[in-house]
């Protein structure tokens, strides 16, 4: 579904340029579920943000499906980005002034879904978060699990074609953090493809297949098989 | 979605209320003083607008080598309406300016003003009596008119329309005369009145010598005014030159000129008068402005400041597909917003100071007034404003990268920082400059009033009257009859009173010097009621027979002016008269203090003087009130011309109103200090906020490494405390210009203090420091750990 060719990104300040991506070349087959691990620096959160369109290498290319994604224009990429994708941070993200319901809704409002289906399918999606009981409270009134499992709601209720998720668990203990790993598989296994980038190799145990960068370049890719035989 | 973006700026308002509050507040206490503003504006430039021929009347005026005046003699009128067919019409006014007393029954009113227009001049200045403008039948016929108020005091039961006889003056003198009904005085004009007589043709057989009429012309749309301008003065040499041969006069008459004034430019800068209020009404538009623009880019810098709270918000609609104009398009709805709120705000305020700015300038300005042109200036601002502020922190917030914010970290750049410094440097410097000239202001006003006048107003009565006393023969017996009262200690006659009024002048020689100096024709006791200060000589006195015939008294000035040395027992010689020098007298402050003492001759006999009229009395304090009910009962029969209108007033409030101009420009100014340093306040709150939020982590940092409270403070106050002795000492410089200027237009004046500009010095670094720290505390007192989490 992505096929990502001689990636380049170089990040400059008055005295320094960093060379964050260095010509990597990427798959992501449809219904994959692929975890990106390195060392700080790597590049791993420049490449996600290419992937999410929130960034523009300097050179390369970037096609989803078919369509060349990095000569669109601002407006395009919105709207590809609105269409396609949805993210998952670790630090949630969730704005402060909305409640659980109104951050979840928010972008069906941004792909114009009308009222009575916007309802629907915000509380389709929390039933199946488990967070029902938790739909008008604000996001500080919610532990962080709660509202990373929010964060992923958002995230999923566009019914997004690629889900990217920046350490998702990054800012949550041990049992929250297998939690969302969990729903993320459930996720990818209703065909949801998944780009993960994470520093924990438990957490990418739960992909299909982890690729390791270093210093801008590809370094290793590793097929998980424990978790592609569960699959057949 | 509206509903949701309106949610989040709601919820978001409430949540930072203090800030919300300041930031409303602050736009609309500059706003209020905006529609102050502009009400005074289009009142002051709209004088006579409704008069339908606004743009096409103008005043002849005439220029003479140094000086210009509205006064013309009524043949010129008649002249140009003969000759040039481009004057529709032509109109001359005359006013009466002095006191009548009209009486109905019991009801009495005094009118100071009447004037006097033929037919055409009431047409052209639109002067609507009730029931409309009548034509006066024949040549004699004066239809009189009395403005409502004195109307409805003279008849107050009176529903017709119908002709009404009044008594003028005393009712012992019983002169009738015929009302022909009440009158619009239109105060927002430049013809105003207590009442109106109106005939066919004024000034009949006066000639051109008769310059004391002022003539409006109603030219034809599409005039060239230069050219008929032109022609007027061609047309004037003309007349005048008819039959003159001597060539000193000729020469003379070609230095006189003619001029047209629109009726528009009359009141504010007429061509024969100053423009001081033009200039004064641009420069206080312009600080309104000023003060406007200066609150918007305020309330930019304190939406900026709270930027950092919104960031991630903007980050994570931008990647749930936000459009950037979408997102600036929201945040322009929500200062839009806070700017309604203010705009509100402002008319509220507005509203609540109205009364006393009314009252302070003299004014009747109203916000709910339809033709005030507000209903299409208010909008139009609220739109401005909510450009002007909300444009930058739209594009700003907006433009916020959601790779780095959604991050959790972000800066704002730093290359706003010259301007931010420049503009907080500048809103100090206009805010001390207005600090500075408010206490100069206060120091010559304290001086003034405390400073000896040379003379004493206080329990001086002075009374109106309308007889006149020129000899004193003739005045004696009301002196007799007036000290006759228990308490008055001594009561005179003279042309004139000390309330800052000029005198006459006249050219007088004395000591082989010729030179005009003032004059005034006084009675027995003038100094002594007035306690003016003899320097030699005598005052005048009735044990000289001589003194009613030429005896002068001069004053210090006089004697200097002359070079009199020895001045007692010289000759002065003005009027074909020759005066000998009695005594001369300390000089006294009889015009205030801008207008320094003119050398004076004072005589009880002065055959080119004006009559005297203007009585004074000393009363002792404590016999007051019995002093002047016993004058009010009595004076039917100590001055029959006046007799039961007895009317008085004491000369230190005359004079008093002397004060009234600088009193008001003491207000003006406080106003200005307050409103300035509230907003430079704020303007150093947003970004002392602004500067501590991006200060965040170096504070905690700085703390963990054993910095104490007081060293932070320090740390953050210290670039502000520089930014303000900045703004100090650039104001220094341009307060001490201009209020050096104002000092100079006093002959009595305080010597230039430094003191102001140390203590307005001390007071701005004193208010930076404290509203600084208050920002700053609360940084300083956070617990550092919570600011380097966000990492």
């Amino acid at each position: 579904m992505i096929k990502i060719e001689k990636l380049e990104k170089v990040y400059k300040t008055e005295e320094v340029e960093t060379t964050a991506l260095n010509g990597i070349d990427l798959y992501v087959k449809e219904g994959e579920f692929v975890s990106i691990m390195g060392p700080s620096g790597c590049g791993k959160s420049t490449l996600l943000n290419v992937m999410g369109l929130l960034d523009k290498p300097e050179s390369g290319s970037y096609k989803f499906i078919d369509t060349e994604l990095l000569t669109l224009n601002d407006r395009e990429r919105s709207n590809f980005r609105k269409r396609n994708m949805g993210f998952v941070f670790q630090n949630f993200n969730l704005i402060d002034e909305l409640t659980v319901f109104e951050n979840i809704e928010l972008p069906l409002i941004y792909n114009k879904v009308p009222a009575t289906e916007r309802k629907k399918l915000v509380n389709e999606i929390i039933e199946r978060m488990n967070i029902v009981n938790r739909s008008g409270h604000f996001p500080q009134q919610l532990s962080g699990g709660q509202q990373q499992r929010v964060a992923v709601a958002r995230a999923l209720v566009t019914k997004p074609k690629l889900v990217l998720a920046d350490e998702p668990t990054g800012n949550l203990d041990s049992s929250h953090g297998n939690e969302v790993m969990e729903l993320l598989c459930e996720l990818n296994e209703t065909g949801t493809t998944i780009v993960m980038v994470t520093h924990s190799s438990h957490d990418a145990s739960f992909s299909n297949r982890i690729i390791n960068l270093k210093d801008g370049h590809v370094i290793s890719e590793k097929v998980n098989k424990s978790r592609n035989e569960e699959l057949i | 979605m509206f509903k949701l973006n309106l949610k989040i700026a709601l919820r978001n308002l409430w949540r930072n209320k203090g800030i919300t509050a300041i930031n409303v507040g602050g736009l609309a206490i500059a706003l209020a003083a905006f529609i102050l503003v502009m009400l005074y504006f289009t009142y002051e430039t709209s004088f006579d607008k409704t008069n339908p021929n606004y743009k096409n009347i103008y005043v002849v005026g005439r220029i003479y080598p140094d000086f210009k005046t509205n006064y013309t003699p009524p043949p010129l009128g008649k002249a140009i309406k003969q000759h040039f067919p481009e004057v529709e019409k032509m109109g001359i006014t005359k006013g009466i300016f002095f006191e009548l007393v009209l009486k109905n029954g019991n009801n009495t009113v005094f009118t100071n003003n009447f004037l006097q227009a033929d037919y055409t001049a009431a047409e052209i200045l639109d002067l609507k009596p009730t029931g409309g403008l009548e034509k006066p039948a024949g040549d004699v016929e004066r239809l009189s008119y009395l403005s409502k108020e004195s109307m409805k005091a003279l008849f107050p039961n009176k529903t017709d329309n119908k002709p009404e006889m009044v008594t003028v003056g005393s009712s012992l003198m019983g002169i009738k005369n015929k009302i022909n009904g009440s009158i619009i005085n239109n105060p927002h004009s430049n013809v105003t009145f207590d009442g109106v007589s109106i005939g066919n043709e004024l000034g009949q057989g006066e000639n051109y010598g008769h310059n004391n009429y002022t003539t409006y012309l109603q030219l034809k749309p599409g005039t060239d005014v230069a050219n008929l301008q032109e022609k007027i003065t061609r047309l004037y040499h003309a007349e005048l030159l008819k039959g003159e041969t001597d060539r000193e006069t000729i020469d003379k008459i070609k230095g006189i000129s003619t001029f047209l004034d629109p009726l528009a430019n009359q009141h504010l800068k007429p061509k024969a008068g100053n423009d001081a209020p033009y200039k004064i009404l641009i420069a206080l538009s312009v600080l309104g402005i000023l003060i406007l623009i200066i609150a918007c880019v305020n309330f930019t810098n304190l939406s900026i400041a709270q930027a950092t709270k919104r960031a991630k918000e903007v980050g994570v609609k931008k990647v749930m597909g936000a459009f950037r104009f979408q997102l600036a398009l929201q945040f322009l709805t929500e200062i839009l917003m806070q700017c309604f709120a203010a705009t509100v705000l402002a008319l509220i305020l507005a509203e609540l100071v109205l009364p006393g700015f009314n009252n302070l300038f003299l004014l009747k300005l109203s916000i709910w007034h339809a033709d005030n042109g507000l209903i299409w200036q208010l909008p139009l601002i609220l739109f401005l404003i909510t450009v002007i502020a909300g444009i930058y922190p739209a594009m700003v917030l907006s433009g916020f990268k959601p790779a780095l914010v959604l991050k959790g970290n972000f800066a704002t750049s730093k290359q706003s920082y010259w301007l931010r410094n420049g503009l907080l440097v500048f809103q100090f410097s206009i805010a001390v400059i207005f600090i500075i000239g408010l206490f100069i202001i206060n120091a010559q006003l304290k001086y003034m009033r405390s400073q000896d006048l040379g003379f004493k107003a206080e329990q001086v009565v002075y009374i109106k009257n309308i007889a006149l006393f020129s000899d004193p023969d003739k005045f004696e017996p009301v002196r007799e009859k007036i000290l006759k009262i228990p308490g008055i200690k001594s009561a005179t006659v003279a042309t004139g009173i000390p309330n800052g009024t000029a005198n006459g002048t006249n050219t007088y020689t004395s000591n082989g010097v010729q030179a005009s100096i003032n004059y005034l024709d006084v009675d027995f006791d003038y100094f002594e009621t007035l306690d003016i200060k003899l320097k030699e000589g005598r005052f005048f006195s009735k044990a000289f027979k001589t003194d009613t015939a030429n005896s002068a008294v001069i004053n210090e000035s006089a004697a200097a002016k002359y070079g009199l040395s020895n001045p007692i027992g010289q000759t002065i010689i003005g009027c074909n008269t020759n005066y000998k020098i009695v005594g001369v007298i300390k000089d006294f402050k009889d015009r205030g203090f801008e207008n320094a003492t003119q050398p004076t001759i004072y005589a009880i006999k002065d055959p080119c003087g004006n009559p005297k009229m203007e009585i004074m009395l000393k009363i002792e304090e404590n016999k007051m009130a019995d002093a002047l009910a016993a004058l009010k009962a009595q004076w039917p029969e100590i001055n029959k011309l006046d007799g039961e209108n007895f009317r008085y007033a004491f000369l230190d409030e005359l004079y008093g109103k002397l004060f009234k101009k600088q009193e008001q420009l003491q207000s003006v100014f406080f106003a200005a200090a307050v409103l300035t340093v509230f907003i430079a306040l704020l303007g150093l709150y947003a970004f002392a906020k602004y500067i501590t939020n991006g200060r965040l982590k170096e504070i905690a940092v700085r703390k963990i490494l054993g910095a104490t409270d007081v060293q932070l403070l320090k740390l953050i106050n210290s670039s502000f405390f520089i930014l303000v002795v900045i703004a100090n000492i650039i104001s220094w410089p341009v307060a001490y210009i201009v209020t050096n200027m104002w000092l100079k237009t006093f002959a009595y004046r305080i010597d230039f203090p430094v003191l102001p500009f140390v203590t307005t010095t001390l007071i701005t670094l004193l208010l930076t420091i404290v509203t600084v720290s208050i920002q700053a505390k609360k940084a300083v007192n956070a617990n550092p750990v919570d600011a380097l989490k966000y990492e």
